[in-house]
């Protein structure tokens, strides 16, 4: 078991190395005299599924914004694609919480506008896009507007939006988290086999360690106030993860490893604001 | 079942408007038939209607709407044209703003009556003249609608646009611009109102045809049937205009339903 459970973070790094999609390499970030993010390192390989879990107050949102570019690192450095993030750039697509689609155009040309963006043809557009809208099971809604949709479709189409425009990371900032639990399992499904049909690199934000346990080819649990890494941990349950494999002793195992770091960590937050 | 007991109620509260509106025209023509009000001060509908027959066979009646008309549109597209591009970068842009806050704010308390003697000067009693005026009138106004439009975008449509690969200016033109639209729409509705106000003053002080210059020559010859009729014109242009615009609105925001 330790050997898959290694609580020093860096170690990771190691095998990574060269094969890294994104790096994070000793990342600090603080607004004000708040600091958020305290020496933080994590090697993402490409096509990894990597799940960063953390209660809130972690600083997750703030690492996904420093990899997508809104903002920029106090002191180290973040590289995706080997290329230093220096700005906002559609490589690192985002899926948003909130959805983020534009009300006033239909669901077609919300999953295009990447592409309309670029400049690619009209036509061409259309075809990426009906196709993406179809992998994401939306056919026949390619004209409605995102008023009409329920939460679990709109962020389909949201998904289908960032995969049209083919980025070499994806980035999902607690995206089920304001869905109920039954759309919630269909799309976490959904999205196993998008990732695995697409073969992209994934980073996904959560708070719900069985969401990780479900999704993730790698978990890196962190750590609040200041955000840091406690715990980095290789997710070996076998796919699918059926039922089955939720009810099996290693993925109880993994699921209190993972606990109890996070229940400490959440009771030494709630320590320092007892005592301020 | 629902959709048609709703239809019954509908047409049973316009018919109720209807005849409010009916009774309050008769009342009036049996008041000033009665002999109680003398017709200079004030005359009865039917002497209004018949002199909108004159005038209807004489050709002004639509000579004036016409006049007023096109005063208000040229101005009103004029500052609309000015308004939502201008609007936009003050919105966006804080460096923007800081250079013409200033000057918007020694502009917006200025009424466009205020402008008369200059355009006149400027002008002469000419169309372009009419059109400053309606354009002075409503342009600030439109600004700040249009500001405030700007701010009111969920900055999260913004962060998503940019992610997607947007540059500022598409973000603007896809993003800030509709998002805009709703507020900005009805803002405009607002402004067509205040537009005709200032056309109508600007023709009261100084013009040889228009909506404003019948009422003013109605009062030179004491034609107080021609000054009624006048306003009842303006009234209705203007409710005509309204409604228009609001087809325009549903068409343009049919995301919206």
């Amino acid at each position: 078991m330790a050997a898959v459970i290694s609580s020093a973070p860096p170690a990771h790094a190691a095998h990574v190395g060269a094969n890294a999609m994104i790096s994070i390499r000793d990342v600090s970030k603080s607004f004000g005299a708040l600091k958020v993010l305290d020496h933080v390192n994590i090697e993402v390989a490409r096509g990894e599924f990597l799940v960063l879990l953390g209660a809130s107050g972690c600083g997750k949102s703030t690492l996904l914004n420093l990899i997508s570019g809104f903002e920029r690192s106090s002191t180290g450095s973040v590289h995706v694609n080997d290329r230093e993030v220096r700005d906002v750039d559609p490589g690192c697509g985002m899926v948003f919480q909130q959805y983020a689609l534009f009300p006033w155009k239909t669901v077609q040309q919300n999953v295009e506008f990447g592409l309309k963006m670029r400049g690619i043809a009209r036509r061409e557009r259309g075809k990426t896009a009906q196709h993406y809208i179809e992998m994401v099971g939306l056919r026949g809604f390619e004209n409605s507007y995102p008023g009409a949709l329920s939460g679990g479709m709109k962020q389909r189409v949201s998904i289908a939006r960032v995969l049209a425009n083919d980025p070499d990371v994806m980035l999902f900032d607690e995206p089920f988290a304001a869905l109920d639990a039954m759309t919630r399992q269909v799309l976490q499904e959904q999205l196993l086999s998008i990732y695995e049909k697409s073969g992209k690199t994934i980073l996904f934000i959560t708070h719900s360690i069985d969401e990780a346990l479900m999704l993730s080819t790698r978990m890196v649990v962190m750590g609040a106030k200041p955000g840091r890494v406690v715990q980095d941990i290789h997710n070996d349950l076998p796919h699918p993860r059926t039922a089955e494999v939720q009810l099996s002793p290693r993925y109880i195992e993994l699921k209190k490893s993972i606990w109890e770091t996070v229940q400490l960590e959440v009771m030494k937050s709630l320590e320092q604001v007892k005592q301020p | 079942m629902a959709e048609k007991k709703k239809w019954l109620q509908n047409s049973a509260l316009l018919s109720i408007s209807a005849a409010s509106l009916l009774a309050f025209l008769l009342l009036w023509e049996l008041i000033c038939r009665s002999g109680a009000i003398d017709p200079v001060f004030l005359p009865a509908p039917s002497q209004v209607l018949g002199r909108a027959l004159r005038m209807w066979d004489q050709n002004s009646l639509i000579a004036n709407i016409a006049a007023s008309g096109r005063r208000v549109m040229v101005g009103f597209f004029a500052a609309v044209v000015v308004a939502i591009p201008l609007g936009i970068m003050l919105g966006t842009s804080r460096v923007a703003r800081a250079v013409l806050d200033p000057i918007l704010s020694f502009l917006r308390p200025l009424p466009s009556m205020s402008w008369i003697p200059l355009t006149l000067l400027w002008f002469g009693i000419t169309e372009t003249q009419k059109y400053s005026i309606v354009f002075m009138g409503s342009v600030t106004p439109a600004l700040l609608y249009v500001i405030e439009a700007t701010q009111g975008i969920d900055p999260i449509l913004i962060r998503a646009a940019r992610n997607l690969g947007a540059n500022r200016w598409q973000v603007m033109r896809e993003v800030i611009l509709p998002g805009c639209m709703p507020q900005i729409l009805s803002g405009m509705k607002v402004i067509l109102g205040l537009s005709w106000t200032c056309v109508i003053s600007a023709e009261l002080v100084a013009a040889k045809e228009g909506l404003g210059f019948m009422i003013m020559n109605g009062k030179e010859f004491f034609q107080t049937d021609t000054v009624v009729l006048g306003m009842v014109l303006i009234s209705f242009t203007v409710l005509i205009t309204d409604m228009v615009f609001r087809l325009i609105q549903r068409s343009v925001l049919s995301w919206q339903q």
